[in-house]
């Protein structure tokens, strides 16, 4: 199983990397601890791809997960509603340096329900158990979501709800891709996403502004540019990082994003046939040769 | 680390459950029932009972089987239509058809609108099982205009449950491993396959909770509930490795049900429509050259209890006279009380193909091959005009003519 610790981190942390932000530029290093993770953990999928031991069952497998990450996006909470009592059993049996992010319902975001309002209360019950573990609330808008009088009035009033909660948007839709977005972001310290994710000129561009200084977070969907269209899941997540392109993702990106945030979350989505983990342990090791802290 | 056995696969299976099945298609139908509570119930009838109601006629206090009198005091305001199994049928096969992509493991209910699919080892060609269910969610709402529940489990105990927890509409995921905790709050009411007499009984011992009954030891369910212990040990625990019956791929049952159009407790219309049943059952089983070797008559009361009752047969039974004689023993055995009744099932199964073979002494099979040609005949004249048209002594002719 990977597994990577780099200098400066909590022993019992894995994947959490500090990154030296001047590294690269030579400026003098603030520390920006990045933890690394992947969205999900409890893919059966991950048997196959040699992730988890032949035979691991579901609840073995977030103990195992933490052995090799210090965070995971919990994404089932984008399929149904957070549920305490079950997030509650979750925590308790997870290794104590693990995180969690969590995405937000979908029935807020992809298929909003006219009582939206009802359900981020039931949201806010059902994520409290995470507590001080909680580093975001992944709120993930559908690409048609765009930049509209009455989305941006949408938008204002959900992040308003959520307000006391570490929270992070990704947009899909290019079109919030303006300053005055990010202004408002920065204004009310939520962490703009910073996406990777195939080229297309409809997508939000992959940028690295960070519009809260607590927290930065960046998601690996894959580059597959056909499965992206393809609609199929396992197609749209297949994808397997080089060492090169994450190497040049860490030197285009990590400068700024480091500056910019006092810590932060990279995330791998490419689920399919194990990549996640295994792109998620190179950029760990990634981040370290980066910072120089692996030599 | 103890939870690691090799070679061993935990199952995904998913169950779609769409509430109020009927008024849902009605409504798919008709999209201006979807402004007012609606109860499907036989009209005309003085004393029909309710097939099936919406939402909101459930919420003022209509029950499926309640008579349909009743059900119209409570919710005075709904729209009434008769039932249309036809339809109904339709459309559980075109749901039936959005779900073989996913898996061939699927168990259909019978024309209620449920289903279990098992999607165990499916990940590869179509992504997390969590998945599968919020797609054919929101494939079926758009295509079929209907809005299932969704849930997910080891097992179709542990899904059935989380059904019962978020209807009318929702999803709910229960992970692996979590089964026990999931249930152990639970009412033990929710628990699917309990008969009347099994959920006295945990009343009476005040067992109201899966976990209460989870407590308790496989010898002391024994001397409660007898060789039932055995099912209420491990669905209590959530254990549950009951493989799915995919349709046409289990041991196949016939079945043949007669609603009263107003309950009745008469012995010679009771045994009419029973007659009826068999010879519809006859007409089947003829129709496909097989024989049923066990014939189980099952009746509902008006007060909703149940009885059932079984008649066998060796040699196997085909002929309308054979099976109205099997019918008539198991109806002697099962209908004990004074309780009107509100339908009788008459269910074949057991079946196996018409043997071939000729008698090894033809004069001794005469009766018999008079029996079978006479049969013959009837069922042509009833393939050309209708089945009514020609019935057997006492019988009448259903439909007049």
């Amino acid at each position: 199983m990977p597994s990577s610790t780099a200098s400066g981190c909590e022993p019992a942390a894995p994947a959490r990397v500090e990154v030296r932000s001047g590294a690269a530029g030579g400026r003098p290093a603030a520390l920006c601890p990045v933890m690394v993770g992947t969205c999900g953990y409890s893919y059966s999928e991950w048997i196959d791809g040699g992730f988890y031991p032949p035979g691991t069952k579901s609840a073995a497998m977030l103990g195992l997960y933490g052995r090799a990450f210090s965070v995971v996006e919990l994404n089932y909470t984008w399929y149904q509603m957070a549920r305490a009592e079950s997030l509650a059993r979750m925590v308790a049996a997870a290794p104590s340096h693990l995180r969690f992010a969590a995405k937000l319902t979908r029935t807020m975001t992809h298929e909003r329900d006219e009582r939206w309002q009802q359900q981020l209360a039931l949201y806010r019950q059902g994520i409290a158990p995470l507590g001080e573990r909680l580093v975001a609330v992944l709120v993930q808008l559908p690409p048609e979501f765009e930049r509209s009088v009455a989305n941006r009035t949408y938008l204002a009033a959900l992040l308003d709800g959520l307000e006391g909660l570490p929270t992070a948007v990704e947009f899909r839709h290019r079109s919030w891709a303006v300053d005055p977005v990010f202004a408002e972001l920065s204004r009310r310290r939520v962490t703009l996403v910073t996406v990777d994710a195939p080229a297309l000129p409809s997508l939000f561009p992959p940028l690295d502004v960070v519009t809260n200084p607590d927290l930065f977070y960046a998601r690996f969907h894959g580059r597959n540019l056909e499965g992206w269209r393809s609609g199929n899941m396992q197609k749209k997540f297949n994808y397997d990082y080089s060492a090169e392109e994450l190497d040049a993702w860490c030197a285009a990106h990590m400068p700024a994003l480091s500056r910019g945030a006092a810590s932060g979350i990279i995330v791998f989505n490419n689920h399919v046939r194990a990549q996640a983990p295994r792109n998620g342990a190179q950029m760990a090791l990634c981040l370290a040769r980066y910072s120089g802290a692996g030599r | 680390m103890s939870a690691l056995f090799p070679g061993t696969r935990e199952r995904a299976v998913l169950h779609f459950n769409v509430a109020d099945f009927a008024v849902a298609v009605e409504r798919v139908a008709d999209s201006s029932l979807r402004r007012r509570p609606l109860l499907v119930a036989p009209l005309g009838a003085a004393r029909a009972v309710v097939y099936d109601m919406s939402e909101e006629a459930y919420g003022e206090g209509v029950r499926k089987g309640m008579p349909l009198r009743r059900a119209t005091r409570l919710c005075p305001g709904a729209a009434l239509l008769p039932p249309r199994p036809e339809l109904y049928a339709r459309a559980m096969r075109s749901f039936f058809r959005e779900l073989q992509g996913y898996s061939p493991l699927i168990e259909a209910g019978r024309v209620d609108g449920h289903f279990f699919v098992d999607v165990t080892g499916t990940h590869r060609l179509h992504g997390p099982a969590v998945d599968i269910g919020w797609r054919v969610r929101r494939r079926t709402r758009a295509a079929l205009g209907i809005d299932p529940i969704w849930t997910l489990g080891s097992g179709k105990v542990v899904a059935k449950v989380a059904s019962r927890l978020v209807k009318p509409v929702g999803e709910y995921i229960v992970a692996p491993g979590e089964e026990e905790a999931f249930l152990a709050p639970l009412p033990v009411a929710l628990l699917p396959g309990l008969a009347t007499r099994e959920r006295q009984l945990l009343e009476a011992y005040s067992l109201t909770t899966v976990g209460a009954l989870a407590r308790l030891s496989r010898q002391q369910l024994l001397v409660a509930f007898g060789p039932r212990c055995h099912y209420l040990h491990a669905v209590s625990r959530g254990i549950d490795d009951e493989p799915l019956r995919p349709a046409g791929k289990g041991p196949e049952t016939l079945s043949f049900q007669h609603l009263f159009a107003d309950d009745s407790n008469d012995r010679d219309e009771v045994r009419t429509r029973l007659f009826a049943l068999a010879d519809e059952a006859g007409a089947a089983l003829r129709g496909r050259k097989l024989v049923c070797r066990r014939l189980t008559l099952r009746l509902g009361y008006a007060d909703g209890s149940e009885a059932s009752r079984q008649a066998l047969c060796r040699t196997g039974a085909a002929g309308d006279l054979h099976l109205r004689q099997l019918a008539v023993e198991a109806l002697e055995r099962a209908w004990t009380r004074r309780t009107r009744l509100r339908a009788c099932t008459l269910l074949c199964d057991r079946l196996q193909p018409r043997s071939p073979q000729l008698p090894l002494f033809p004069e001794c099979a005469e009766g018999p091959r008079r029996a079978q040609r006479l049969q013959g005949a009837i069922d042509t004249l009833r393939q050309r005009y209708r089945q009514g048209l020609v019935g057997i002594g006492r019988q009448g002719l259903a439909g007049g003519g």
